[in-house]
């Protein structure tokens, strides 16, 4: 909200610059969004006339002397009403006047000028000129005691700064209003408001003209109404419209002014009604009710809204006048011609408000209040507050009052103890500093002692627990003389979250292999996941998604990182990434009840069990690395060099991965025909395995070349290898000690041993083979030459290392093993062994 | 005698290695010297023929020359073999720029979350993690926001759809804090937690905003934990994250669960207070929010009112990292960039 500076400090007595008052808010209680000074009529000041003569040139010019003070100008004038004596605006060489409210002037700098040949300093103002009103009939004239040299933006209030301040939204209640910035500001200074709030009510005067009915005591605890009558409708007091102004409410007339001056000052929103338009002339019939389903209202912005029965309006036997809280009706308000008017001030449900409001798109002052909860006390306040106002401003005569409240809404006490201020702020505060505060904040203390009573008046709606009051004490007292100080705790050292490490060290071995980690959104779109293959898996849905791409959670990173994919190959050829993240499976197939027993069971102990049917989905964390090579073109792909394809640089990969991270006993199977985890058709039919563990049926993970049709589809025209892991599952499987195994002290031996095949045996094969026949003097096996004929055929070589712990061994030794190993091949394989 | 041509063949042998000018050039003069056939062989042959003290003489002077020659030897064959290495021809222009190595990059949210749960585990935190997709009954109920209360309109919730019973309850977590009330659930105080990671905000998205981004919080739970204390760990936290001395400044704030709540700011990263650019002048930087833990939240984790005090507080990454690294727009970090990720 914003705040007229002037209000402020004649309200709460404060002598402090605008600069440290708004330093102060900020530490002690609101953010300050910004402070605006009014620039306008810099430089226009009370000059008197002293002289008036003739211009030579021109019969329609005259030239005064106008006595600004320290000195005589000589300025040019054209209007007919400048006398000899007068007091008038003066706007000085170097002036910025404002833009006409006629729309004529757009606003001009004042400059040193010659006019037919007769110099001019400066220029005498009419009202318009000066922004004040619409009047050019002549210049302005100002009272005779208006001091000369004085500023003209000092008389007219046009001096002040406007402080735009960001009420919490606790204190809505109170401090949306000048006189509870007021207080906040003196209970800073260690004071407390003039203002006589407690003295504000309102003549019990009775009239016949007005019956007010409340259908729903909840939904409007409490309504004040008023029939004042003689209304002049005009423009209101200079005054007025300058704090409405610096408030950021435009002016409009002497009523509706009125009610947001009101509004402004004490926080209650208000509204008048044309009495003449509500009634049948003789009698107000105020009717707060429920709007039937389907009724419309024309609101004051002209818009036209269809309500229904959640909504408030306050209506006549007839028909809704205004919607309750947030904006009055068109037909029903003040307009030039009203005599007699029905002044409003009530108390309405803030949630029916809040709600009414939202559906509806508007923002009014009055709902902006109201949503926040008001003290059902301020109406009357308010109300004695705008007769008195309209009294002087309308001419307006009161008829009478009528106040509908049911329930009387008191003040109440919190108790609160000293010490247990000083444990949480964690700062000895001493009790007659507390007790100062508290009072400054218009707070009733009584007791003495550690433990006190502490009575709230009703505008502070939001202190009601001793923590409430807790914070009063520490933000006046200043959080800034809370020391801070080590807690005192036992030494015990953090439980290590197993899992974190886990990812942590999957990562740093990625990226020791070259790979770098992406971050994508949990979503993408239907179109993504039909693309990827996963189009037919149920996913969760966003009932609010941020675009249409982005509407479905995630069940597999593989689509966000196949865009990552695209994005990055305009700006590379080749390059590996990952991700590891959560995707979201439904809960779709669990036995609901089940999973509803087993999280109210966790949860016993505490107010959620019972409660809480909810059912979450699966949220499992996956990791998917993408490694993208360049295409090797045709020859590259050749049978002959397949043992090179990108296929086995993914391989790389994952065995080192798995090596690093304690995984050892996995093997590479066939691709299942349908696997549960993941698309079999997002990958190519013939360069993909599941990654298995010995002895576990289920794969750990997946990995191979994207099927191309599905890369095509994602406009990426490269190969992509890619691995997919449940981090979950691989976690379960790291073995954490690593055993030390002596170092073998005797020499090893390599053999080589090369075959042809016919193409039909896997290398898997030959090697479990070579190592069945050798026994355990075979100490490993490497393949390092592999060929494919066209003809079917396929020739390999190994290096066969032997070797034994416990002696070197002997050539006989060696030939037997070789031979053994050569015929188990030829025998087993039916390969053909070189020799 | 004898000890003469011993000398004599010595000195002979070690001019002609001195003169020698390659490889098979000291090959023959080895043998000739000192081959099987040679006179200095013939002469050690013939020791067994002279008496006792000539033997003993003449034998260490043959050895010592023997000695001599060899080491001659072995030196000129040295020399010769450096110098036949021809060390200009393996001229190579050491600016040309070497194969690049292949280096991954660890995605910069990452590494400062592993920057922050180290200092945190270093003053005794916990890690703690919960569910993304959450029931709106610990991302507000228990959070002192009961349904229709005015606070969960600010938090821009992303719902999940579902009907039923489940219609409305499900949705994804718009802060961490319901970590923290799961957690408390299963924990009795003392406790210290923190607990990092990814929130959703339906926000619209521009340089400053994100609807996804990562948050981080911390709480603290015991009999006696007070505002005093977190300014401390505040305080310990930033100073050791910016590597600089850091105070932490509060301002009244409002959470529902937190009472008092606060803003809390940090001294200038760049200026230390004084007032720069970065601070805009003013001295300190806003960081987040921060609060004494609200008793109605310990009684939705199953606390007895009235028994625990706390604090809690978040911050996000995001906005951390960009004013640490001068990054300017929010957008990078879930951009998949690679250009962007391998800044760091």
């Amino acid at each position: 909200m914003k705040y007229s500076y002037n209000w402020l400090k004649e309200l709460s007595g404060t002598k402090m610059s605008v600069e440290k008052l708004a330093d102060n808010l900020m530490l002690h209680s609101f953010e300050i969004e910004g402070i605006e000074k009014l620039e306008n009529l810099k430089d226009v000041v009370v000059g008197e006339i002293m002289e008036i003569s003739k211009h030579p040139n021109a019969d329609k010019l005259r030239i005064a002397k106008v006595n600004i003070g320290k000195e005589v100008l000589q300025i040019v004038c054209g209007a007919p009403n400048i006398e000899v004596g007068q007091r008038v605006p003066v706007a000085l060489v170097g002036a910025k006047l404002p833009a006409s409210p006629l729309g004529g002037s757009k606003g001009f700098e004042i400059k040193e000028a010659e006019i037919r040949g007769v110099k001019s300093f400066g220029m005498l103002c009419a009202e318009d000129e000066l922004g004040l009103g619409t009047d050019h009939s002549g210049i302005m004239i100002l009272k005779k005691n208006a001091k000369l040299g004085q500023p003209i933006a000092k008389i007219f209030g046009l001096d002040d700064v406007s402080i735009e301040i960001d009420v919490l939204a606790n204190r809505g209640h109170d401090a949306l209003s000048h006189v509870g910035m007021a207080r906040e500001i003196a209970a800073l200074e260690g004071k407390k408001v003039e203002y006589d709030y407690d003295g504000l009510g309102v003549a019990k005067k009775k009239t016949e003209a007005l019956l007010i009915e409340v259908k729903d005591k909840n939904l409007c605890p409490r309504y004040v109404g008023a029939v004042m009558k003689g209304i002049t409708v005009e423009d209101s007091p200079q005054w007025i419209q300058n704090r409405l102004k610096m408030s950021g409410i435009r002016p409009i007339n002497n009523i509706v002014d009125a009610t947001n001056y009101v509004m402004l000052e004490l926080g209650q929103p208000m509204h008048a009604f044309d009495f003449d338009k509500i009634s049948d002339g003789q009698k107000a019939n105020i009717i707060v009710r429920k709007a039937a389903k389907g009724e419309k209202l024309k609101l004051l912005d002209e818009s036209v809204k269809e309500l229904g029965e959640n909504d408030i309006v306050i209506a006549n036997e007839k028909e809704p006048i205004a919607l309750a809280g947030v904006m009055g009706g068109l037909g029903s308000g003040v307009s030039k011609n009203t005599k007699r008017i029905v002044i409003e001030s009530a108390n309405f449900n803030a949630s029916s408000i809040r709600r009414t409001r939202m559906r509806l798109g508007i923002i009014s002052d009055a709902a902006l209040r109201y949503e926040k909860d008001i003290d059902s006390n301020i109406a009357e306040k308010a109300m004695a507050r705008i007769i008195e106002i309209l009294e002087h401003t309308a001419g307006a005569e009161l008829e009478g009052v009528k106040d509908v409240y049911p329930k009387k809404v008191n003040p109440w006490k919190i108790k609160l103890r000293l010490d247990y201020a000083n444990k949480l702020l964690g700062e000895t505060v001493p009790a007659g500093t507390v007790k100062k505060i508290l009072r400054s904040l218009d707070l009733k203390v009584a007791g003495s002692g550690k433990n006190i009573s502490v009575g709230i008046p009703t505008f502070r709606l939001d202190l009601r627990t001793e923590e409430d009051l807790i914070e009063e004490i520490g933000r006046i007292y200043g959080y800034e003389k809370i020391k801070s100080r080590a807690p005192l705790v036992s030494l015990q050292p953090a439980k290590i979250n197993e899992k974190r490490i886990f990812a942590r060290l999957v990562k740093d071995v990625l990226v020791s292999q070259g790979f770098s980690e992406m971050y994508n959104y949990s979503f993408y779109s239907q179109r993504d996941a039909n693309l990827a293959q996963l189009g037919s898996l149920k996913h969760l849905e966003l009932e609010n998604p941020a675009n249409p791409d982005q509407a479905l959670m995630r069940v597999s990173l593989v689509p966000n990182i196949l865009k990552n994919t695209r994005e990055n190959l305009k700006y590379f050829r080749e390059f590996e990434i990952f991700e590891i993240g959560r995707v979201y499976w439904p809960a779709q197939n669990l036995a609901i009840e089940q999973v509803a027993q087993e999280i109210s069971g966790k949860t016993t102990k505490s107010s959620a069990a019972g409660r809480l049917k909810e059912i979450l989905p699966e949220e499992k964390e996956m990791l998917v690395g993408a490694i993208i090579l360049e295409n090797k073109g045709k020859k590259g792909e050749k049978r002959e060099k397949r043992h090179e394809s990108n296929f086995f640089i993914a391989k790389s990969s994952v065995d080192n991965l798995l090596s690093r991270i304690g995984i050892t006993d996995y093997y590479y199977d066939n691709f299942n025909s349908s696997p549960v985890d993941t698309p079999r058709s997002l990958w190519h039919e013939s360069r993909s395995a599941e990654v298995k563990i010995e002895g576990h049926e289920d794969a750990v993970g997946f990995m191979g070349e994207i099927n191309p049709f599905v890369l095509a589809q994602f406009n990426i025209h490269t190969r992509v290898a890619m691995f997919e892991f449940d981090m979950q599952k691989l976690f379960s499987f790291v073995q954490q000690e690593r055993e030390y195994s002596p170092i073998n002290r005797f020499p090893s031996v390599t053999r080589d041993v090369s075959m042809v095949t016919d193409g039909t045996i896997k290398v898997d094969e030959i090697l479990q083979t070579i190592q069945a026949a050798g026994g355990n003097i075979v100490l490993d096996v490497d393949l390092f030459d592999a060929i494919d004929f066209d003809d079917g055929t396929s020739s390999f070589a190994f290096h066969i290392i032997l070797g034994a712990d416990d002696r070197t061994l002997t050539s006989e030794e060696i030939d037997d093993v070789v031979s053994a190993i050569t015929r188990a091949l030829e025998e087993g394989l039916k390969v053909k062994v070189r020799r | 005698m004898l000890s003469e041509k011993i000398n004599k063949i010595r000195n002979e042998a070690i001019l002609q290695i001195q003169s020698a000018a390659n490889e098979d050039e000291i090959n023959a003069i080895r043998v000739k010297f000192l081959g099987r056939k040679s006179e200095f062989t013939s002469i050690l042959k013939g020791l067994k023929d002279l008496s006792p003290d000539e033997r003993k003489s003449v034998g260490q002077l043959a050895n010592s020359a023997k000695r001599e020659i060899e080491e001659a030897l072995a030196q000129k064959g040295q020399e010769i073999k450096q110098k036949s290495f021809d060390f200009a021809a393996e001229k190579i222009d050491i600016t040309i720029p070497a194969v690049k190595m292949k280096r991954g990059h660890l995605h910069p949210l990452t590494q400062i979350q592993n920057e922050l749960e180290d200092i945190f585990i270093s003053l005794g935190f916990e890690i703690a993690d919960g569910p993304e997709v959450e029931t709106d009954f610990y991302s507000f109920d228990a959070l002192n926001m009961p349904p229709d209360h005015p606070a969960r309109d600010k938090w821009d919730t992303f719902w999940i759809k579902s009907d039923g019973e489940q219609k409305d309850k499900i949705l994804l977590r718009p802060h961490t804090s319901p970590v923290q009330i799961r957690h408390m659930e299963n924990h009795e105080p003392p406790l210290r937690i923190i607990s990092p990671g990814k929130c959703f905000r339906n926000e619209a998205t521009d340089a400053k905003h994100e609807h996804t981004f990562y948050q981080f919080e911390a709480l603290m739970v015991g009999e006696d934990v007070s505002v005093a204390n977190f300014k401390f760990i505040a305080e310990q936290f930033f100073s050791r994250f910016f590597k600089k001395k850091i105070t932490v400044r509060l301002r009244p704030s409002f959470f529902p669960f937190t009472e008092p709540s606060f803003e809390f700011d940090i001294s200038c990263t760049v200026c230390g207070g004084k007032g720069c650019q970065t601070c805009k002048g003013g001295g300190w930087l806003e960081v987040g929010g921060a609060g004494m833990v609200n008793q109605n939240v310990f009684v939705s984790s199953g606390y007895p009112r009235g028994k625990y005090q706390g604090f809690a507080w978040g911050f996000g990454l995001e906005r951390l990292l960009m004013m640490r690294n001068k990054i300017t727009d929010i957008r990078f970090f879930h951009s998949g960039d690679i250009r962007f990720i391998k800044q760091f």
